[in-house]
């Protein structure tokens, strides 16, 4: 037995020293968010003045990094002397993350969330200020008027609809027709998966069109009835289900799709969708890129920052991966297509702050309350 | 217990368990009741006060008390439906003569290697609304409703049939410990079948059966993927609503509280149980190596039914696996309308998955990890098993209930806990900060494993026969020796067929790993669903199905190594 309880024992002490490793670590970089770095890569300098020719490696935090976009931009950044690192996951969970870890932040940039949640990372002191030298070429009202976060990659939330159901002409022209018009009641896709970024922005799509200030989480009766509807008209989303399958083969011809996925699911089902350009505009997200407040790689991270958002990197991007970039300078470089299909679109005109502070509350009012 | 065996048997431990026994509980404090505390306390007591706000908005949503009820009645008619085919199960593979029961197995064993959202798409693709046994029942009775495949009975159908995994792994360990003499005697005196099954058989696999139908339970509550997909709007349950909540800053209050009501019914049905197992007294394990020979059904009726149902069966179980293996090398417009066409096989999802060689890293990080994770787990659950059989007080009993503390929690906060408590430097764990270290993954995953672990080894040694360990200790044997050569032989099988589990279970986590896993070392659950998300653009479908078999190969592998070839010797 001897064995047995030394070998338990041994395991314990792995945990044990696991600890002191880390701690170790952190003591020797000097700081313990550094301790990001495993202890095993070569720690940095530990001067924190701000030379131009350190170079540390980055922790990068995305939600954009699939498809080969996050391998893309490795290559690209070590092209430019940059040593980064991706750390990729859903937008809300990597929101989640960066916030729980604000005391001693691992990160120390992070690109591609939509401004809501960079919205509730600002709330929360996640971000630090910084305006790159290129936020005056990105479009009117796309940045952080506070200059946290600034623009990258736009994305559209659109109303789709299977063009063998419907014409651009009987087809709806606006969400709230979904519900107000009989003739689309039970053949749309209600946005019942809250957790997902999509199904939120076409909630606030809605309800910020009846912003009340004495009504419910800001949203006036009247709005909570609009929604009341939706949901009640609607055919709930199906986890694991491809919402663009169902447009095609007809289940629910109308719903939500994004911009950036369009041309790869016309492929994927041999059906291209009718796109809806209501009059009040569409919902329209950006992806931007912020500096983690309490980063200790300030000045590396400045400079990645200023050249990640930069009109070539953003055009090169753009023309590999069928985006449209933020940046008025890289548009010309985006794909005939995406150019065509924003110029027909109109942006919604959303309140960022107001939303990031109500959204949660009014997902869960909606779980809640509202969905059948 | 009379203090006098309590203080001689204290004596006789040596100073090396005295150390293992502290590890433990520096370890059930630092890891399992610290930083679940600290996540409670940050989520019920914000601005340091305590509110009722997230009971009261649970109580007016008639959704919310709708989803929990339908929660309770799944897990309950689970606990029935799922013993039932269960136990049928393993009695078809071990204990009566069914020709082929080797083939046979191997159906009953898919279970184990997929799981969640793609075993329920597998489902669909036989009875959804495209599936091929409704297309085949609208072509018999053209006015069928192709639409049949939703609410609670469809649920409960994939449910019970895919959570047949846990019996068919622990139960088949259980049955082969039936003393074959009584079994014999029993016969030779002239008892039915149906007899020995209820007298001699079931007693012995009850400890197990109180293990699994406590798991049961708690699978029916956290049930996810089959209500998401086939519960429709007519049979919605708590958990998808728990794990909506928990992702959200705003919200985590509600998701705490479901998960404390969730917990909490856990915990009292383990309580009763916990009871039955005291009361019992379940020494008819083996102990003269007699094995167990398959019995031969006597009445000819009963044996052709019984193969009729083991075939069934096994098509039942078969189908779905094979479905998505195939489904695997098509495209999204084939599987979204569940149709073969010679034209849509293509290799490319598979040459797309492995196209560089830095896709392997993943695999590697999450087989290291989840290797690591499982051995600690039952390292863990075996000594906390030890101290649990041997002491019969308060402590034991405290150290039992802490180390089911994961249980009342959804993993996601436990996760949000862990960044919480340790993201800055802490005593109890030497003063040292554990964000950001690749050993928080590790602690992560070893927490949320030991109230499963310690359940199952648990069970395994309370089915232990305390003469075998008297009778070693009379003939002179130390205790750690007649533990490690007389009692971790017997209690083996199960062992590993728990660190198997753990093992499947943590390779493709998403829900811990994201918020914990190191920047340099991605595991394989966060490649799966960055590569699979709505967001992204390659062929979601077909990519998901692709991961699914990877993972079915791995998970094979890894239970044909730790247990399949011990079970067959």
């Amino acid at each position: 037995m001897r064995k047995l309880s030394m070998a338990l024992l041994l395991i314990m002490c792995v945990i044990v020293s696991a600890c002191g490793g880390g701690n170790n670590a952190s003591s020797t970089n000097g700081g313990p968010s550094e301790s990001g770095a495993p202890a095993g890569t070569p720690a940095a300098s530990d001067s924190s003045t701000t030379e131009p020719v350190k170079n540390e490696k980055l922790i990068v935090y995305t939600n954009a990094n699939s498809d080969g976009r996050g391998e893309w931009l490795i290559e690209k950044a070590k092209g430019a002397g940059f040593d980064i690192e991706i750390v990729g996951a859903g937008g809300a969970d990597l929101t989640n993350r960066l916030i729980a870890e604000k005391n001693n932040p691992i990160a120390d940039v992070v690109y591609g969330l939509n401004n809501m949640l960079y919205e509730n990372l600002k709330k929360e002191d996640v971000l630090a200020k910084f305006v790159p030298s290129w936020a005056g070429d990105v479009e009117q009202g796309l940045n952080d008027p506070e200059g946290y976060y600034h623009g990258l990659v736009k994305q559209a939330i659109l109303l789709g609809y299977n063009p063998n159901e419907f014409t651009a002409d009987t087809a709806p022209k606006d969400w709230t027709d979904l519900y107000k018009n009989n003739a689309y009641k039970g053949k749309y896709e209600a946005p019942t998966l809250l957790g997902q970024n999509t199904p939120r922005l076409v909630v606030a799509g809605i309800l910020t069109r009846f912003q009340d200030p004495n009504g419910d989480l800001g949203i006036s009766d009247e709005g909570w009835n609009e929604i009341q509807q939706l949901y009640d008209n609607g055919v709930g989303a199906v986890e694991g289900e491809d919402f663009y399958a169902n447009l095609a083969s007809g289940k629910t011809p109308l719903g939500a799709l994004v911009s950036g996925t369009l041309q790869q699911k016309e492929e994927q089902y041999n059906v291209k969708a009718g796109i809806v350009s209501p009059e009040i505009g569409v919902p329209m997200v950006v992806e931007h890129a912020a500096i983690i407040n309490g980063t200790k790689k300030q000045a590396t991270a400045e400079r990645f920052v200023e050249w990640l958002g930069s009109s070539e990197v953003q055009g090169d991007f753009a023309a590999e991966f069928n985006a449209m970039p933020a940046n008025t300078k890289a548009v010309e470089q985006a794909n005939e297509s995406v150019k065509e299909l924003y110029n027909s679109l109109k942006p919604q005109d959303f309140d960022w702050a107001f939303i990031a502070d109500n959204m949660d509350l009014w997902a869960e009012k909606i779980e809640l309350e509202i969905m059948p | 217990m009379k203090t006098r065996n309590l203080s001689t048997r204290l004596a006789s431990i040596n100073p090396v368990s005295i150390l293992l026994y502290g590890l433990i509980v520096w370890f059930v404090i630092a890891f399992l009741i610290y930083p679940n505390l600290n996540i409670y306390g940050e989520i019920f007591f914000k601005d340091g006060q305590f509110t009722l706000e997230a009971a009261e908005k649970l109580l007016s949503s008639e959704r919310a008390m709708r989803s929990l009820y339908n929660s309770f009645i799944l897990a309950f008619s689970l606990i029935i439906t799922v013993n039932v085919v269960g136990i049928t199960l393993v009695l078809i593979s071990e204990y009566f003569e069914i020709k082929g029961a080797k083939i046979l197995r191997l159906g009953y064993f898919t279970t184990l290697i997929y799981s969640g959202v793609v075993l329920v798409s597998g489902y669909k693709f036989v009875y959804g609304e495209e599936g091929f046994m409704t297309k085949l029942l609208v072509y018999l009775f053209p006015s069928f409703d192709a639409t049949w495949f939703h609410g609670y009975w469809a649920v409960l159908f994939v449910m019970t049939f895919a959570c047949t995994s846990n019996h068919f792994l622990f139960l088949s360990n259980a049955i082969r410990k039936i003393d074959f003499q009584t079994v014999e005697a029993a016969r030779n005196m002239g008892a039915s079948t149906w007899y020995i099954l209820r007298r001699v058989v079931l007693p012995v696999l009850k400890p197990t059966i109180y293990a699994l139908t406590i798991l049961t339970f708690l699978t029916g509550l956290a049930a996810t993927s089959a209500p998401l997909i086939l519960g429709g709007k007519e049979f919605q349950t708590i958990t998808p609503m728990i794990l909506t909540f928990s992702r959200s800053m705003t919200s985590r209050d509600l998701a705490a509280l479901l998960a404390l009501i969730l917990g909490v019914a856990t915990l009292v049905l383990l309580t009763i149980m916990i009871r039955f197992e005291r009361k019992g007294n379940f020494m008819s394990v083996s102990k003269v190596k007699s094995e167990l020979v398959k019995q031969k059904i006597r009445s000819k009726f009963g044996n052709i039914a019984a193969h009729i149902l083991a075939y069934g069966l096994f098509v039942l179980y078969i189908v779905p696996v094979v479905l998505i293996i195939i489904f695997s090398f098509t495209d999204a417009a084939s599987i979204s309308t569940a149709t073969l066409n010679l034209n849509s096989f293509t290799l490319n999802n598979y040459i797309q998955v492995f196209s560089s060689m830095s896709a392997f890293k993943p695999y590697l990080v999450s087989i290291l990890y989840a290797a690591a994770a499982s051995v600690i787990v039952v390292a863990l659950a075996l000594a906390a098993s030890r101290i649990l059989h041997r002491y019969k007080n308060k402590w034991a009993l405290a150290l039992e209930y802490a180390m089911l503390i994961p249980w009342i929690l959804p993993s996601t906060l436990i996760a949000v806990g862990l960044i919480v408590t340790f993201n800055t430097p802490k005593l109890i764990i030497g003063n040292t900060v554990l964000v950001g270290t690749v050993w928080m993954l590790l602690i992560a995953y070893v927490i949320i494993h030991i109230p499963f672990t310690l359940r199952m080894v648990k069970a395994s040694f309370f089915s232990l026969d305390s003469n075998l360990e008297d009778a070693a200790r009379n003939l002179g044997a130390k205790p750690f020796y007649t533990f490690r050569k007389v009692l971790l032989p017997i209690i083996l099988p199960s062992t590993l067929a728990v660190l198997a589990l753990n093992f499947n279970g943590i390779l493709a986590d998403y829900d811990v790993t994201v918020f914990l896993y190191h920047p340099v070392y991605q595991p394989l659950g966060v490649v799966i669903k960055n590569s699979t998300d709505a967001q992204a653009l390659a062929d979601t479908k077909a990519l998901t199905l692709v991961y699914s078999v990877i993972l079915m190969i791995m998970s094979s592998v890894t239970l044909y190594f730790v247990y399949g070839r011990n079970s067959r010797s």
